[in-house]
Order: C-alpha cells, then sequence, then structure tokens
C-alpha cells in the first residue's frame, strides 16, 4: 500500500458501547508484542480528538447513544468509522434486547466491518488496514478540493 | 552579563531570559506541527469528556476553596453549630458579647 496523502502514525480511539469485553481483549492482542501493530505507526490514543479512527465495539445500549454520537462529533476530518465485532454490526445474540439502539450503523457512518465473536488480532489488524485505505483516499480527495 | 555566584549556585538573568526564549521557540514550532484540520465552532473542538455532555463553564468552575471539600465535610457538624449563631446582624452580636460580659462577670465575682 503506498501512503502518499494519509502519510503519518495511525492513531486509533476505541470506543466499547456495551461490549462484552471479548472484542476488547482481541483489540488488546493486536497490540501485545505478538502482533504488535504499533511497530507501524498504529497506537490507541485516550482522546477521540487525537484520533484518525474511531474504533466502536458492543451493541450500542440505549444509554450510550447520545455519547457514540458527540465522540464521532469530536473526531476530527477525515475520519475512518471501524466496528469490531458481530453485536456493533448486527446486535449478535442481544439483536432483540429492549435496552439497545444499534448496530452502530443506525447510529454513526461506519466504513469498516471486522466480524467475528470476537474478530481474531489478524482480522482486526486486515480491518485497521482498510482504514488506513480508506484514510489514504479521503485526504487525497480533501486536497483536490482545496487545489 | 551580571552573575551572581553564590558558591554552591549560579544566578544569571540573561541565561534565564534566553532559556525562556529558547524553550519558547520550541515550543510554537512543536505547536505548528500539529493537526490543522479541526473545524471551529463544531464539536471537533469542543472538551472531551468521555462521550458525556459538558456542562456549561459555570457548572463547570472549580472553586478554590473545593480543596477544602474533605475538611468542610468532616467538621460539618461543628460548622453548622457555629455557623448558626453567625446571622450577620449587629444586635446579635451585641447580645452576645453582652451575654458572655455578664457571665464573665459573674464566674469572675463568684468563683474569685
Amino acid at each position: 500500500m503506498n501512503l502518499k496523502n494519509f502519510n503519518r502514525a495511525l492513531w486509533v480511539y476505541h470506543m466499547n458501547t456495551g461490549s462484552c469485553n471479548g472484542c476488547d481483549i482481541e483489540i488488546l492482542a493486536v497490540l501485545t508484542p505478538r502482533y504488535d501493530v504499533e511497530r507501524f505507526g498504529i497506537q490507541l490514543v485516550g482522546s477521540p480528538r487525537h484520533a484518525d479512527v474511531l474504533l466502536v465495539t458492543g451493541p450500542v445500549a440505549r444509554s450510550m447513544e447520545d455519547s457514540v454520537r458527540r465522540v464521532y462529533a469530536q473526531v476530527p476530518d477525515p475520519k475512518v468509522v471501524m466496528a469490531v465485532g458481530n453485536c456493533g454490526i448486527e446486535g449478535d445474540v442481544f439483536h432483540e434486547a429492549y435496552s439497545l439502539v444499534g448496530p452502530i450503523d443506525q447510529i454513526i457512518p461506519v466504513d469498516v466491518y471486522v466480524p467475528g465473536c470476537p474478530p481474531r488480532p489478524e482480522a482486526i489488524i486486515y480491518g485497521v488496514v482498510m482504514a488506513w485505505a480508506k484514510l489514504e483516499r479521503l485526504a487525497k480527495q480533501a486536497k483536490q478540493e482545496v487545489a | 552579563m551580571s552573575l551572581i555566584n553564590y558558591g554552591y549556585a549560579v544566578w544569571a538573568p540573561l541565561i534565564w531570559v534566553l532559556a525562556l526564549v529558547v524553550i519558547g521557540v520550541m515550543v510554537l514550532i512543536w505547536r505548528s506541527r500539529g493537526q490543522k484540520g479541526y473545524k471551529k465552532e463544531t464539536a471537533q473542538t469542543d472538551i472531551f469528556l468521555s462521550g458525556a455532555k459538558v456542562p456549561s463553564e459555570e457548572e463547570r468552575h472549580v472553586k478554590a476553596d473545593n480543596i477544602y471539600w474533605g475538611f468542610f465535610e468532616s467538621l460539618k457538624e461543628l460548622y453548622d453549630a457555629m455557623m448558626k449563631p453567625h446571622t450577620g446582624i449587629v444586635n446579635d452580636y451585641l447580645l452576645w458579647f453582652v451575654a458572655v460580659a455578664v457571665i464573665a462577670i459573674l464566674v469572675f465575682f463568684l468563683a474569685g
């Protein structure tokens, strides 16, 4: 992948909207020495204002709806949203639960879907690469609009 | 250059000024390399409070006496008792003065 427009480290903000923590553990596994994505400049950050990618897990509990919208709005452009795990993508075993307003793409636009319960770290890394490619396209568009 | 040598330390104002200028320039260079894509007057420049709604400036203002919160809380009973007589009315304070003076005089003469 040739990054010409979005040629900097990729910072990711991870948001849990009611996940069982299974996906979140796999996301942490991505950062462990076995996979170690930080060597490629991919790292989790503590604020959406510093992030390029919003990584969302969980089926979006009703009480989290406002927070999801607010956090999405706080990510600077260009931004990409990744939904990790079946719950965030289609509700999975919780799909009929009364307390949910998800899946995630009912609340905010999602660019990359990583299915699995939980998805393997390799799948999450592949999703991040897809997100990076999308950011490259968005950054290129933004440059063309300015020019 | 005015240089004061204390034996164990040296004080030179010009070196301090120079150091501050160098640090200031470094900070400005660092700042200029930051993210410029934020859209002003949108949520992108709002305070991040873990996704919670940010209260208005008046509501989130922390007063200096908040650092005594634990102190006030633990001595709440004493403060409540002490604050009751402090009505802010001069007549009340004069009555307290007269009452305490009478008690003091009685104690002085009866006990002494």
